[in-house]
């Protein structure tokens, strides 16, 4: 296991290596405009673009200009997304600061959102399996086909409108000033964000479930269970479910560090500061270290996760075994 | 079972539909019995304003970096007073004069217009952490030190302070100090410049000339080490400071230093009253709300229904939704609360005077005769968003002079086809005079526009205005910026470009003139697309046939040297010389600011100055602070 380890850790490496190149040659070959001129604004001298375009470093061949930003893959303290070169563009504050200050939303955003997609879609999706054919399976398949269906966006809009502006049963959206965002979760800020957020995943992980739960429950030793004398609650809970829920297991751990990385259309909807509102800002700002570090970030979330969900199958399931 | 299913599924998406379109009952959005304006007298200090902000600022509160004019109201209203500034009120209310405000007085200007003497008056203290410092007029060089420096200025307007004598030199590190600002003491500044231009007093209105306070032996005071942050430290002059300031510890090396906490990048300000300020040495700012709280970012819709909920007071750069827009213009409870105002921006269309078919006068007056400027304003949301512009610079700049002028005048401000092709019977490229531009050059016209709405049905409104004229166009869509990198740059040879607008820096026209049709404006300098006084050697250098271009060089020169009504009048007669004989654009609309404000609010004036309303004159309703 131990090498298998080292391995991953390098594997990752490389990933986070190619991710930057592609996210570098995105950003120096599409036409979007010269940052150094957005920088400068729209009344400048030839010498305020270059005054500007020394200070990023965009003067430099190519190949320096990326070896600065490479220094910053390793995810190491001091050297990963370094101030010194991970800066914004636009209000050159170092990208760390803005991601770490923002991460404490996003992981709430995140968390709690899974949590309500777990709680609702597993025992769904449990439900739909079991009493297979029957309305509550075609009632849990109608709720899936909507959360599949529907767009975040469309779900964000539409909930804010009536159940905060309408009903005023939820608070608007955005954290107040001087809001914690411990504060903001007892404030009930984020209900709407999660309710939305987990939908879709809700939805799916409905179908996953029932998938997996009906294919399971139709295995040789699920039958020698029942012969066995075994309760039928025990046969699903005890036996189908756990061999049910080893995928879920494996998706759950990338859904989540997908969404550490930056739940994009939900942080803005609701307007909540955190790393996928700072990305999306980046994007439209053009502002190159910005958007390279939330995807180095990102991409280093997702590495990281794959790495600890393989290994969680191997103690999941006994019959994998690394090397 | 399956009716069952479907009842239910019909059930609640009439539920859904119900709670959607129910009464409004969701929210306040109905207007107090105080209205929008109240006498001085009634107003009471006191509360806290709400408001939001659509976009990040500019350059996160550098004051020798921002460029734009959200931010110069912060400065203007709250935090940053300088030498002379604003009213925070419209033209017809004095917003567009100059006023002194640390200064004593308007400076006494030389014989020759060469120098400045500025008065400063005492007693003019900082915000926190420098309470018990009082502003000297070295603090006022030291601010312009620091917009010399290219580094800290990056996409600043230190172009401006280029007149004042030995500022270049400064910033390119071959003088020690600006040669051309002296302190004989600590309450005189005197600003001598390489040649007399009668905007210098807008100049020291600017947030970029605000004084910084010393920090011992620094060169740059309290801003020195912070040549990328200092608006995260930024320390204030006017009624407001960011929360927290009393904070700041000045005394640790600056990468040590912790920024303040009333401003938090990309996510809120929050200013509070500067125990500092004496509203004795300053007859600008009202200042009503004890604090004022801004959120940044969000949805525009949502942040308008947080007004009409009367969760927000505000919101600072958003566009109203039409819906709302005609709910609040149309119902008498509202109306107070709805804010039109002139925002002194222009929105037009560009010829390029090189490129065929439109380095022929006859065309470019044709195009001016044909546009549907009415259908155009239209399209942007009737007429609240503005006024038809019938000549170039904003009315404000030229006093009015020119409210009536409107050489291409039609019904209605519909376009007169008849008109157009008199016009276009008179071009080289109508070849057989029959008002149809019918040479090879009228066809397929590379025109470049911005993808965002509405400009794309714009740009089809035009096509479909100049198509019984034989021009036709290839409309070419791009995001903002790459649009306006495209119409600057001559060697892209762009014929005309559809969707350019242009707002003033300061209330003067050297703003739109100087910028906008100066030879010295041309790329690599900006924003001059029409090529106006391009030289034989440029056009040649970039590929165009064209040798010739017509020029107001001189004209822009002597405007710029004159001062008070002459000055109005000299910018007056720029404009009709651009209407009549260059003709550059084709202007369509002076552009309006809409602001819809909660129910608490009950005073609000516009500035002028900034295009926005003024943070500081917005007074709360006694009994909702």
């Amino acid at each position: 296991m131990g090498r298998y380890l080292i391995r991953r850790t390098l594997f990752m490496i490389l990933v986070l290596f190619i991710v930057s190149v592609i996210t570098f040659i995105i950003f120096v070959k599409l036409p979007a405009s010269d940052p150094a001129r957005r920088a400068v604004g729209r009344s400048t001298s030839p010498e305020n673009v270059e005054a500007a375009r020394h200070a990023f470093g965009l003067d430099q061949p190519l190949y320096v200009q990326y070896g600065r930003f490479a220094k910053g893959l390793i995810p190491w303290p001091g050297l990963f997304l370094n101030e010194d070169v991970y800066y914004s563009y636009a209000n050159f504050v170092p990208v760390k600061e803005e991601i770490f200050s923002r991460l404490p939303v996003t992981i709430t955003l995140a968390v709690g959102a899974a949590t309500l997609w777990l709680l609702i879609g597993i025992p769904i999706g449990i439900i739909s399996a079991v009493r297979r054919g029957s309305i509550w399976d075609r009632a849990a398949m109608v709720f899936a086909l909507i959360g599949v269906s529907a767009p975040v966006f469309w779900l964000a809009y539409l909930f804010l409108y009536v159940f905060w502006f309408k009903l005023g049963w939820a608070p608007p959206s955005g954290i107040p000033i001087g809001t914690s965002v411990g504060e903001a979760v007892f404030q009930g800020v984020f209900i709407l964000p999660w309710i939305v957020l987990s939908m879709t995943f809700a939805a799916f992980y409905a179908r996953m479930v029932r998938g997996n739960l009906i294919e399971t429950m139709g295995e040789d030793y699920i039958r020698t269970a029942r012969a066995k004398g075994l309760s039928e609650k025990r046969v699903i809970y005890r036996h189908g479910l756990r061999a049910a829920l080893t995928p879920v297991v494996t998706m759950f751990g990338l859904d989540l560090a997908v969404l550490l990385g930056g739940a994009f259309i939900t942080e803005t909807v609701f307007n909540l500061p955190g790393v996928g509102q700072y990305a999306v800002r980046s994007i439209f700002a053009n502002d190159f270290p910005s958007v390279m570090g939330v995807t180095l970030f990102g991409a280093f979330f997702i590495a990281l996760a794959n790495l600890v969900v393989d290994v969680a199958y191997a103690f999941l399931d006994p019959r994998v075994r690394y090397t | 079972m399956r009716r069952y299913l479907k009842v239910l599924a019909l059930v609640g998406a009439l539920a859904l539909v119900a709670a959607a379109c129910g009464g409004d009952d969701g929210g306040e959005t109905g207007a107090t019995g105080t209205g929008a304006t109240g006498a001085t007298g009634e107003l009471q200090q006191g509360g806290t304003l709400e408001i939001a902000q659509l976009a990040d600022l500019y350059a996160a509160f550098d004051p020798q970096k921002e460029y734009s004019a959200v931010t110069w109201e912060y400065y203007r209203c709250c935090l940053l007073r300088t030498l002379l500034s604003y009213n925070g009120k419209t033209t017809a209310e004095g917003g567009a004069d100059l006023q002194p405000d640390i200064a004593t007085a308007m400076p006494e200007v030389s014989a020759d217009g060469l120098t400045y003497t500025f008065t400063l008056k005492s007693g003019i203290n900082y915000g926190d952490p420098f309470g018990d410092v009082s502003v000297i007029s070295g603090d006022i060089v030291r601010a312009l030190e620091r917009e010399a420096d290219p580094d800290a200025s990056v996409g600043g307007y230190n172009f401006y302070y280029g007149v004042i004598d030995g500022f270049s030199d400064f910033g390119d590190g071959k003088a020690d100090s600006i040669a051309g600002l002296e302190t004989p003491d600590d309450s005189t500044l005197v600003v001598t410049l390489t040649e007399p231009v009668g905007y210098l007093p807008y100049l020291f209105a600017m947030a970029a000339t605000a004084p910084i306070p010393p920090n011992g032996d620094a060169p740059l005071g309290a801003a020195e080490g912070h040549s990328t942050d200092y608006g995260r430290f930024l320390v204030a002059t006017g009624p407001y400071q960011f929360l927290g300031a009393e904070n700041l510890d000045f005394s640790l090396p600056a990468d040590e230093q912790t920024p303040v906490e009333g401003y938090k990048v990309g996510r809120s300000v929050q200013m509070v009253r500067n125990p500092n300020y004496d509203p004795a040495t300053d007859g600008l700012r009202p200042a009503y709300a004890d604090a004022i709280n801004v959120t940044i970012g969000g949805d525009n819709n949502d942040l308008y229904n947080k007004v009409q909920a009367g969760e927000l007071d505000w919101v600072v750069d958003g566009i109203v939704p039409p819906q709302v827009l005609r709910a609040y213009s149309t119902d008498p409870t509202l109306q107070p609360l709805l804010h039109i105002n002139p925002s002194d921006a222009s929105r037009y269309v560009s010829f390029n005077l090189a490129m065929p078919p439109f380095d022929d006068v006859h065309i470019r007056k044709a195009f001016n005769l044909a546009l549907d400027k009415e259908g155009m304003r239209t399209l942007r949301g009737g007429e609240s968003v503005g006024e038809i512009a019938g000549h170039i610079m904003v009315n404000s700049l030229e006093d009015n002079i020119l409210a009536d002028y409107d050489p291409y005048a039609t019904p209605n401000s519909a376009g007169d086809v008849t008109a157009a092709q008199a016009e276009i019977a008179q071009s080289k490229y109508d070849t057989d005079g029959d008002g149809v531009c019918d040479a090879p050059e009228c066809s397929n016209i590379l025109a470049v526009t911005d993808e965002e709405d509405p400009y794309p049905d714009q740009a089809a409104l035009i096509a479909q205005n100049m198509e019984p004229l034989g021009l036709t166009f290839d409309v070419k869509n791009f995001d903002r910026g790459t649009m306006y990198t495209k119409c600057n740059a001559p060697e892209d040879q762009v014929p005309v470009c559809f969707g350019p607008s242009w707002g003033k820096d300061f209330p003067d026209g050297v703003t739109f003139g100087l910028a906008l049709f100066d030879s010295s404006s041309i790329f690599p300098g900006c924003c001059n697309y029409s090529l106006v006084g391009a030289s034989s050697d440029l056009l040649k250098k970039d590929g165009y046939a064209v040798t010739t271009v017509p020029s107001v060089d001189d004209q822009i020169k002597t405007a710029n040297q004159e001062t008070g009504d002459a000055r109005f009048q000299a910018w007056a007669d720029l404009d009709t010389t651009l209407m009549e004989q260059v003709v550059p654009w084709a202007p369509y609309l002076f552009d309006n600011a809409v602001d819809i404000t909660s129910s608490r609010i009950v005073n609000y004036s516009f500035d002028q100055f900034a295009g926005v309303a003024a943070f500081d004159a917005f007074a709360i309703a006694p009994d909702a602070q």
